[in-house]
């Protein structure tokens, strides 16, 4: 008797903790998945007549309502009972569907970003899409298949449908208050038109500059990074033609960021300000000037409407001199397929029909993005948004090549760059420190095989 | 045998308790100890590197500088946190119409949402039209804004907040210890003509002692472990100057990327946890060390 219940209860115990710790199985299980070629339903033949339903999952809010009309078109309209169920996530996506993976419950297709594309590749979460293209497709996309960004190790991922343009957002009425006829072209007007806009609005708390500073890399990679795109440099500290990171171009924008804090020109409190105060803030008409994405116009028609007169233009370049090409943000990717998803035909099935001419060309046209599809963006007419006339794709922008994505040991740019801001130092020496850590940390991610250099010495940023 | 079957009956009752520590307890602090030696981003190769992490510990500026901020915060917390709610208990132990009232009043924010409070502060903190300047302004207090989420401020800010939110959870375990001090204690010392100053320093201190040990020890952890506002207000920001250990912690194993990809650092997360809680464990055990006379009563 004592021995049977002695060993029900071991059993019992020894059941419930392997159940418990069944979580990295599961990780390690479809991390196989993705190395087998996918089990199809072979064990449970559907019926044809019997619906397929598919998930989707994303964490794009804005353009929820007409995904829901197609998603409702798609049901009914398709011929194969595929039914279409959409999740909108609205934080922490990324831990969602590393949780959803690692406990079998992903979705058939996900939202994939510049910023997560990488790492679902790394972690076997996506299924490459080669097999499925068509020879129209193939054509449609050709010029915005990119390495790193959509197509990882010869094999690609996802197609592209909308990219985010940056610019410098200007309320037009302080520039006509303060004199200034004319945007910055160069990095001393953008500090000389701060600094008149704050002297001719300070006794009415109206300031030249703001950034969303809280998050300095944030702000940064909002500014900098397309001062440096068009005066030729990649814009997150990464030299092309070298293969290796080289912050020096970047240090001599700083400067000019630098001045305009000393200068008084920057809105009080910066330094803790969140993007969507600040924005309620230009709303309100107290801030000049400002730089960030193409999502901006949807902003001031949605979440903060304003009157103020506010335009969108080309952010100012180091001397003036425009030698590279304005670079075009988390355009290479929309859709990607699971890689565990057992309907895989019917998900790619989905996926064409969003990549098709009249979706895409109505994504551009409620202003949900900016096409960067070369047959969408010329047939597409212009988003009727206050606004969005100065963030259309022009001559002056384009893709960039990928740029390897590491983690530093230590502080990154971002948080460097600022402090140094703030409360000065050596800046050669904080470019020396931050190109040893990056560069190091470079050769760890190539020795490990997680990111591969290919200088190209020939590089030629106007060319893009 | 019938010893050994109540013994069978009792393992059965403490079956799920041992099963939950296992599983939710022991199993990831063994999974946390043996990634410290791997260099690990939660996904693809685990490369063993030996004790690399915690070199790579020893000359991390920002994590010794997060702990500088933790104890700097912490000490600020408990500062202001301790006196308050230990004058708080006593004055709502007194018998006076509304007291309950105010006990609940003072109690309340420990029951909401610590994201919620951050947040409606970091909005009353705003430097540029936040109401504790406007407030301070229109009384004459101030002449400038203070930039209270500033490099200079910064802290002290999440320093009160901490406190406002914490005091009324204290007052409460307060409380529950001066309802255990007998009332004859005070109505002798009364006959012996006792002042309240002296019936506070010679009887509630001292009969306080056992429980004031353990209160202050919890709140010496909490505020150690405390980083939940500071998230929310300034992301540890300004320049590092309020970035406390779990924070820094929680950004090396669950990174917010914004434009760029950041990867997470599983390996050197878990080497990092396990000094933080080394930390912690070791001024917890100092703090108890050097308390222990408290836990004398006469």
């Amino acid at each position: 008797m004592l021995k049977k219940s002695s060993a029900l209860i071991m059993a019992l115990t020894i059941m419930l903790v392997l159940a418990a710790c069944g979580g990295n199985n599961a990780v390690q299980n479809n991390n196989q998945a993705t190395e087998k070629p996918a089990q199809t339903e072979n064990t449970q033949k559907e019926k044809p007549a019997q619906k397929t339903t598919i998930t989707y999952w994303t964490d794009d809010r804005h353009d929820q309502e007409y995904l829901k009309e197609l998603i409702t078109e798609f049901n009914a309209s398709n011929s194969d009972n595929i039914e279409v169920e959409l999740t909108v996530l609205s934080e922490n996506f990324n831990q969602s569907v590393d949780i959803a993976f690692s406990g079998n419950q992903a979705p058939d297709l996900l939202r994939i970003k510049s910023a997560n594309t990488g790492v679902f590749v790394k972690k076997g979460y996506l299924e490459p899409i080669d097999n499925y293209l068509t020879d129209e497709m193939k054509t449609k996309f050709d010029s915005l298949i990119i390495d790193e960004v959509n197509r990882f190790g010869g094999k690609l991922y996802s197609l592209p449908n909308t990219g985010l343009t940056l610019r410098l957002v200007y309320n037009q009425e302080l520039f006509d208050k303060a004199g200034i006829t004319a945007p910055p072209a160069t990095m001393q007007e953008l500090v000389d038109a701060a600094k008149k806009i704050t002297e001719v609005g300070k006794s009415e708390g109206i300031y030249g500059f703001a950034l969303n500073y809280k998050n300095p890399k944030g702000a940064f990679d909002r500014s900098i990074r397309e001062i440096l795109s068009l005066s030729g440099y990649q814009g997150l500290g990464y030299d092309l033609k070298t293969g290796k990171f080289d912050f020096a171009p970047y240090a001599e924008v700083v400067e000019y960021f630098k001045q305009m804090w000393a200068d008084g020109s920057i809105l009080p409190g910066a330094e803790s300000l969140d993007i969507d105060p600040l924005r309620a803030q230009f709303a309100a008409g107290k801030i000049g000037m400002y730089m960030s994405f193409s999502t901006e116009p949807g902003v001031y028609q949605d979440q903060f409407p304003t009157d103020i007169n506010w335009g969108g233009t080309l952010a100012p370049t180091i001397n003036g001199e425009i030698k590279g090409k304005s670079e075009i943000v988390s355009a290479g990717t929309w859709f990607g397929i699971s890689a565990s998803s057992k309907h895989k035909e019917a998900a790619w099935k989905f996926m064409e029909y969003m990549y098709a001419d009249d979706v895409m060309t109505t994504y551009h046209e409620k202003g949900f993005g900016i096409a960067v599809v070369p047959s969408i963006s010329e047939k597409a007419k212009q988003p009727d948004i206050k606004g969005m006339e100065g963030f259309l794709v022009g001559q002056h922008d384009a893709m960039w090549p990928a740029t390897p994505s590491i983690t530093p040991e230590g502080a990154n740019y971002g948080d460097v760059f600022f402090k140094y801001m703030l409360s000065g130092g050596d800046l050669n020496g904080l470019v020396k420190d931050l190109n040893q850590r990056y560069n190091d940390a470079l050769d760890k991610a190539v020795e490990k095989g997680e990111a591969a250099i290919t200088p190209l010495a020939d590089f030629d940023p106007s060319k893009l | 045998m019938l010893k050994l079957r109540k013994l069978q009956e009792n393992s059965l009752f403490l079956l799920p308790s041992v099963i939950l520590t296992l599983a939710l307890g022991i199993y990831p602090l063994v999974w946390v100890l043996r990634y410290m030696f791997y260099d690990y981003a939660g996904y693809g190769q685990e490369l063993f590197v030996g004790l690399d992490n915690f070199r790579r510990l020893f000359r991390d500026d920002l994590f010794w500088q997060s702990v500088v901020n933790t104890l700097v915060f912490a000490g600020g917390k408990l500062v202001l946190t301790i006196p308050l709610s230990l004058l708080l208990a006593v004055i709502l132990n007194a018998s006076f119409r509304g007291r309950n009232f105010l006990r609940a009043v003072y109690f309340m924010p420990t029951v909401i949402s610590t994201a919620v409070i951050s947040v409606v502060f970091y909005i009353l903190f705003n430097a540029y039209n936040g109401m504790v300047n406007q407030q301070l302004m229109k009384y004459g207090i101030i002449s400038d804004p203070i930039n209270w989420l500033g490099p200079d401020h910064a802290m002290l800010t999440v320093i009160l907040v901490a406190a406002w939110g914490a005091v009324g959870n204290y007052m409460l375990l307060f409380l529950a210890g001066l309802q255990s001090i007998p009332r004859d204690l005070y109505e002798s010392a009364s006959i012996d003509g006792a002042n309240a100053v002296q019936r506070f320093t010679r009887i509630t201190v001292p009969m306080l002692g056992p429980i004031m040990q353990v209160i202050i020890m919890l709140a010496v952890i909490a505020s150690l472990k405390g980083y939940e506002s500071i998230m929310v207000m300034t992301e540890g920001g300004p320049i590092g100057k309020t970035e406390v250990m779990y924070l820094y912690l929680y950004k090396l194993l669950f990174p917010v990327s914004t434009g760029s990809p950041v990867e997470q650092q599983i390996g050197y997360g878990s080497a990092v946890g396990f000094a933080t809680a080394l930390i912690v464990g070791a001024i917890t055990a100092l703090y108890y060390y050097f308390s222990r006379k408290m836990n004398r009563v006469f």
